[in-house]
């Protein structure tokens, strides 16, 4: 008896006779527990015997057990539903069991992932709120929450921009797992007016962070049709794009080596194509884009300004699509899809460029005039805890003719291995690698060509404890290994006298710790921490340089030696008060470091000689020390938000140049750099609507960024290129029906500053400028107006086969942007502008070179659903 | 076919929307009225200019030349002093003298109690390659391009004075055609230079000019900030080098040179 009483303790009662070992499938939901009973007694043959009045009837509840034996059921009832069983005559005899007061306010972990009804895609960063408790928690990067809450029924509501919010009761009386399937808003939305509702922007913590969905960047209007991620960002306040024509841009104040593009984990050093026309970066397999302006979470680093995270789709894991379409510059498709349903899927998507043919036509010393992306993905999910993805990318340019060209490619792979070791702590493995490599052909007959090259490889995990709702702590380590090649020459036939650079190889050691609660009802807080460890290893040579800039030694790394090791610790801390439920204050500070640098001292908007070098006995480390304080409001119409974030950035061992500084083929490129600080500050102001038939933005940017080196302009602060202290965007996205769809974007900013002469003097027939103060100058304001208009050609939009044609114009006013300003060339009688051949007589001018009037595009879009 | 060639270029035309035009841009420029020095004393045994002005404000101003000056150059123990002429055109000569490879000419300007000086020494030179040119439209183009191994620069002094096809004007002109055999992004990818024609029976007198480590230097950031300017690779905008002292600018150069004679013929 004593045994039994033990045994009945510990719920599990193996009594008189024995439970047939019975195996039985039950999976239901929202019933009363008597019905339940009913269910397993039918499908188990074994009988139940309780007091109707002292077993609940009232109290709905979830069940599922798939294939399993009486007794792990009656395990699980147990458990869950705080009874006791025992087996008497046959007859399973069943009891209320009393708890002791601790387990009825047991905490239980809801968990699971909030995913895309369709496709299956991880919704990254929607949003899950437990109505009785006014807490709750955000997706991860790959669409995971956990919330462990008090037991109990909660009313829990799922949402997330442009979906359907979805609202279930679900009962924690244990822990659940749960994917929980977001459907997609129709396309016309009524307008709302909701009063009370917190808006993300103002409780996340987090600051200075953009979410650039797909579906926004296809909305915008886009050059000549190609839609593109990189260039959506011209339109966000505190972001400058170098020009028309260019894919390089400036965050706040830094230059465009400190931006870090991460697709999947793994760096894409240059994403450009057509020299930086259009990004590698199409919407069509992106899942996810966050750009965060400096301010990043501990897990990221690496560069003084800003990430770009952007994260491919998965792959529809519900049934097979594919899409397309084609314009004037490129055409792509694309094919998803399940290998398993609901458990693995790959995605596989390619843009080719169509213009090539036509180049040739016009221009018969053109021999290759072409780019490529492709992007692949698949991943596999073994079981609840356990999914591996693996993606890849590569895209190339070639432009050659007879004589010369360009080519560039990048490349970037990526195998992940999510985990859940419990419902509360989360791991990411990743293993990624990303290559980068140019070179120009200065004699395509011989294949003469000086290639660079800059490569790292990758493997990191990163944990996320979900301590409990709004409480969650992340942390990890990482080990990167680059190889830099700074250009070097090769050719087919021998070739006397050419330099040889060194090529130098790096390890990083990274630990992060991120802390990310809420303390209290109104405040919140997000600090961590990051410590990086850099070392240079050989096989390499350095140069040593004397005061004056001389060499004076070389000294010689062994394979495998180490040198010029560099410690650096990043603290960074987010502080979010709430002024109620419609607004908030947010303050924070983040210190930077970056250890790889790009040397070149061209100012084209077009990619050009890319040369990536280490820190090492030369460059020190670049560090930023980042502040900012925001507001930020929710405004009655729902979707609505109203924020205003000041930074101020100060940055360290920033690089510039000597004049007309040698960055190719210079063993001595070292003594080319120039060391300085660098300053940035300013205001950003938005009001946005993420919502409804009319949904956009209107922002305004205050922002100055200023350098000073003792070496140039004669120790005096100068503009930085990227100083252009106002800028507006307005970017409107118009459903007018559900076939119609229009959008507008328009951007201005003040004009990039520019050395302009002060003076001139003779030179062998050769008219020579002579500069005063760097950058004394401002090429003119620029603005530019685009418009698209996009036609769905279904009149049915349930059909699997939706088609649509869109339109667009590009600087529809027609605007002259100056991208550059020249004094020394002659107007020919065909209104071109040359540089003189006979210096014994010239008539230069000042001339302007702008790219892009008018541009108006086509293009045609199909998707097989 | 033809139609078919104008819609294409019309499609390229769009795709490379590029277009530079006049640009009414007012230069806050400034009265710098620094020294220019414009000289190269030659292998050549003969007076050898060296040219003296003043910068100017504004694009195709006139240089003032810079009068009154005390010119020296110096090579171990010569001395070669130099004299204004015609007097105020800024223009000075050398005695006839040579300059050695291998020695260092040292010059010396003293103007309103300033003393700038420069030093250079001439590198050997290469030979001429054989010239070329090509009949376009019944008119004759050159047609340059890098030789030998060497840094160095060809001034083409081209006359067709003595043709029938002088009718009015300046029937001469002149090309310079610079290899400096360094790779720069900015020269490779250079804007087009205007087409020079010249007519059949012109003359063609090419010097070639030997380059030293610091000449090429000036050279390399003077056409940076002429000739290689306005491509669409351009490099930071920066002053020309020199190796003048005190704040003057341009370039006293010493070079080998080797030259030769050309009639062009049908």
């Amino acid at each position: 008896m004593l045994t039994l009483l033990t045994l009945l303790s510990h719920h599990t009662v193996h009594a008189q006779n024995k439970i047939p070992d019975t195996k039985i499938t039950v999976d239901v939901n929202g019933i009363a527990l008597t019905q339940l009973l009913d269910i397993i007694q039918k499908k188990s043959g074994v009988s139940f015997s309780y007091n109707p009045n002292k077993i609940s009837s009232d109290q709905k509840i979830n069940y599922k057990a798939i294939n399993k034996t009486l007794t792990a059921i009656l395990n699980d009832m147990a458990d869950q539903f705080a009874l006791k069983y025992m087996l008497v005559e046959n007859q399973i005899i069943l009891k209320p069991e009393k708890k002791p007061e601790k387990k009825q306010t047991q905490n239980i972990t809801f968990s699971g992932n909030i995913k895309d009804k369709k496709s299956g895609e991880a919704l990254i960063g929607a949003t899950l709120i437990v109505k009785e408790l006014q807490t709750g928690s955000v997706t991860n990067a790959f669409g995971y929450f956990s919330l462990t809450i008090p037991k109990g029924m909660y009313s829990v509501t799922c949402s997330f921009i442009g979906y359907k919010p979805y609202t279930t009761t679900v009962d924690l009386s244990y822990p659940i797992k749960e994917n929980i399937l977001l459907e997609e808003e129709p396309p016309l939305l009524q307008e709302i007016v909701v009063v009370g509702e917190l808006h993300d922007v103002v409780k996340e913590i987090q600051s200075s962070i953009t979410n650039m969905r797909p579906k926004l960047v296809e909305e915008r209007p886009a050059l000549l049709g190609e839609m593109d991620v990189v260039k959506s960002l011209e339109s966000v306040p505190g972001i400058k794009l170098h020009s028309d024509g260019s894919t390089f841009y400036y965050v706040r104040g830094g230059n465009r080596d400190q931006n870090l593009l991460l697709l999947d984990d793994a760096p894409i050093y240059n994403p450009s194509h057509m020299l930086g026309v259009f990004s590698t970066i199409i919407p069509d397999a992106v899942n996810d884009v966050n750009l965060y302006k400096g301010n990043m979470p501990a897990s990221l680093g690496g560069r003084l300004s800003s990430v770009l995270e952007v994260r491919t789709k998965k792959g529809n894991d519900q049934h097979f699509q594919f899409w397309g379409s084609t314009g004037l510059i490129s055409t792509k498709a694309g094919v998803e899809g399940p290998i398993k349903k609901n458990s693995s899927s790959f995605l596989v998507s390619a843009r080719a460029s169509n213009v090539g043919w036509l180049f040739k036509q016009a221009d018969k010393n053109i021999k290759q005039f072409n780019f490529f992306d492709l992007t692949g993905k698949v991943n596999f999910k073994f079981n609840a805890n356990n999914q591996v993805f693996f993606s890849s990318y590569t895209g190339s340019d070639n432009y050659m003719n007879n004589t010369n060209g360009l080519a560039w490619s990048n490349t970037a792979g990526t195998l992940r291995w999510n985990h859940l070791f419990t419902d509360k702590l989360f791991l990411n493995t990743t293993l990624a690698a990303g290559n980068y490599d140019y070179s120009l052909y200065t004699d395509v007959a011989t294949n003469t060509k000086w290639s660079s090259h800059i490569g790292n490889i990758n493997l990191k995990s990163d944990f996320s404890y979900f301590i409990k709702p709004e409480n969650e702590l992340t942390f990890g380590w990482s080990i990167n290994g680059y190889n830099f090649n700074p250009g070097n020459l090769k050719s087919d036939v021998p070739l006397p006298n050419v330099p040889t650079l060194s090529v130098r190889n790096s390890v990083e050691f990274v630990l992060y710790g991120n802390h990310e609660v809420k303390l209290g009802k109104h405040l919140g807080a997000n600090y961590g921490i990051r410590l990086s460890s850099w070392k240079n290893t050989g096989e390499s040579f350095e140069f040593v340089f004397d005061e004056n800039r001389n060499p004076i030694d070389t000294l010689y790394y062994k394979k495998g030696q180490s040198y010029s090791r560099f410690i650096r610790a990043e603290p960074r801390v987010t502080l979010n008060y709430l002024l109620g439920d419609q607004s908030s204050i947010k303050a924070s500070y983040a210190r930077n470091v970056q250890n790889v640098h790009l040397i070149s001292n061209s100012v084209s908007p077009f990619t050009s000689l890319e040369v990536w070098l280490p820190s090492s006995i030369n460059i020190k480390p670049q560090i930023a020390n980042q502040f900012t304080l925001g507001y930020y409001r929710s405004l009655p119409i729902k979707g609505t938000s109203f924020s205003a974030e000041t930074y101020y950035k100060k940055m360290y061992n920033q690089i510039d140049y000597n004049a007309h500084a040698e960055t190719l083929l210079n063993p001595l490129l070292e003594r080319e750099l120039r060391f300085g600080t660098a300053t940035a500050y300013g205001l950003e102001l938005m009001a946005k609507k993420d919502e409804g038939r009319v949904h956009g933005w209107l922002g305004y940017t205050y922002s100055r960024a200023k350098r000073k080196f003792a070496d140039i302009n004669n120790g005096a602060t100068y503009n930085a290129f990227y100083d252009r202290p106002h800028q507006i965007n307005l970017m409107v996205a118009y459903d007018v029906n559900a076939r119609w769809n229009l959008g507008m974007n328009w951007n201005y900013s003040t004009g990039a500053p520019y050395s302009a002469p002060i003076s001139f003097y003779k030179y062998n027939g050769e008219e020579v400028p002579i500069y005063g103060q760097k950058n004394n100058a401002r090429l003119p304001d620029y603005h530019r107006m685009d418009l698209s208009a996009t036609f769905k050609l279904n009149k049915n939009p349930e059909k699997r086969f939706k088609h649509s044609i869109s339109f667009s114009i590009f600087n529809i006013y027609g605007r002259k942007n100056a991208l550059f300003i020249n004094y020394n060339k002659t107007e020919q009688s065909d209104g071109s502008f040359k540089v003189p051949t006979n210096l014994l007589e010239s008539d230069r001018k000042a001339s302007q070179f702008y790219l892009f009037r008018f541009t108006p595009s086509f293009s045609y879009n199909f998707k097989f659903l | 076919m033809k139609k078919m060639r104008t819609i294409i270029i019309f499609f390229v035309c769009m795709l490379c929307v590029a277009c530079e035009e006049s640009a009414n841009i007012h230069l806050s420029t400034e009265e710098t009225n620094l020294i220019v020095v414009e000289g190269i004393v030659t292998s050549e045994n003969t007076n050898h200019l060296i040219k003296l002005s003043h910068t100017y404000q504004n694009i195709n101003g006139i240089a003032e030349p810079v009068s009154g000056a005390s010119i020296e150059i110096t090579e171990g123990l010569n001395n070669y002093p130099l004299i204004e002429s015609p007097a105020g055109s800024g223009e000075y000569y050398t005695p006839i003298m040579r300059a050695v490879t291998g020695k260092t000419y040292t010059i010396t300007i003293q103007y309103q109690s300033k003393t700038y000086t420069a030093q250079d020494s001439p590198l050997p030179v290469e030979p001429l390659p054989t010239i070329q040119y090509y009949k376009t439209n019944n008119q004759y183009s050159l047609s340059l391009s890098n030789y030998g191994q060497d840094a160095n620069f060809i001034n083409h002094s081209i006359s067709w004075k003595n043709t029938p096809a002088c009718t009015s004007g300046i029937c001469e002109s002149k090309v310079v055609y610079y290899d400096l055999k360094t790779i720069d992004v900015n020269e490779i990818f250079k804007p087009k230079k205007e087409d020079l024609l010249f007519p059949v029976n012109s003359t063609i007198i090419r010097t070639k000019y030997s380059v030293s480590d610091a000449y090429k230097s000036y050279l390399r950031s003077m056409l940076s900030e002429t000739e290689w300017h306005g491509g669409i690779f351009d490099v930071q905008r920066a002053n020309v080098s020199t190796n003048l002292s005190e704040g003057a600018v341009g370039f006293f150069a010493v070079s080998t040179i080797v030259s030769d004679t050309t009639m062009v013929l049908e």
